[in-house]
């Protein structure tokens, strides 16, 4: 039975990890579709990109503001960023246009700039995905508190009016 | 160790190679906003499937508008 204290813990949950709100909601099959098509997002921006360029804090702040809508992944990917190290002696391959200006050092190159930038849509997309989920969870999270509640005495008959 | 290094260097990729990964987006697009919508999850694929063909066909009908504007420009 959901409680009206378990509507933001959906929507944590699924902040947490896409789909686990409506899991915990008691949509199974729902939030592990979601889940599914959520991690395969995620990650399929993370392998084309490359962590180091695509989860970029300093970098890239904007789309991480969206990628971070996803929590979990996001967690999982600086955590394997942090592990993974700086790359250096990796192949940096720089856009062709690039130049760095006078007096400054060349900017590093983590992989493709190409990949880089759809690893970054990828990535990004999933997170806001997420906000559209979070709500849904938080919303099926509340339908289901109020259905669960005892009705009060004048709704059952019809309403005050009736 | 071996599954960590597939997502830590990014993959070089042809033009077609960009091109065909709009599909799998629009796809991921489609699922999570029919699945949020559909009463009924049985629903999702026959709803899915639709709205997948139309966002890659106006992505790249968007992508060719674009192209040709690039074209007349340059």
């Amino acid at each position: 039975m959901i409680s009206v204290l378990d509507v933001p813990a959906a929507g944590l949950l699924s902040w947490v990890l896409p789909g686990l709100g409506h899991i915990y909601v008691g949509e199974r099959v729902r939030g592990w579709i979601l889940l599914v098509t959520m991690t395969l997002t995620y990650w399929t921006g993370v392998a084309v990109g490359g962590v180091r360029g695509t989860v970029d804090i300093k970098g890239h702040t904007g789309w991480f503001m969206a990628q971070i809508c996803s929590g979990g992944h996001t967690g999982a990917a600086l955590a394997l960023r942090w592990a993974a190290g700086p790359g250096e002696g990796e192949t940096p391959a720089a856009p062709p246009n690039v130049q760095p200006r006078r007096g400054e050092s060349p900017p590093t190159f983590y992989g493709h700039f190409a990949s880089i930038d759809i690893g970054i849509v990828y990535t990004a997309v999933a997170g806001l995905l997420n906000v559209l989920i979070i709500l849904d969870a938080i919303v099926r999270a509340d339908h289901a508190s109020r259905d669960a509640e005892p009705r009060p005495a004048y709704a059952a008959g019809g309403g005050r009016g009736a | 160790m071996i599954l960590a290094g597939l997502f830590t260097s990014s993959i070089e990729l042809s033009g077609h190679g960009r091109l065909a990964l709009v599909l799998p987006i629009c796809l991921a697009i489609a699922v999570v906003y029919k699945t949020i919508r559909c009463d009924d999850v049985r629903d999702v694929p026959k709803a899915a499937f639709p709205l997948w063909v139309t966002i890659v066909l106006g992505m790249y009908a968007i992508g060719l508008a674009l192209w040709g504007v690039f074209s007349l420009m340059v």
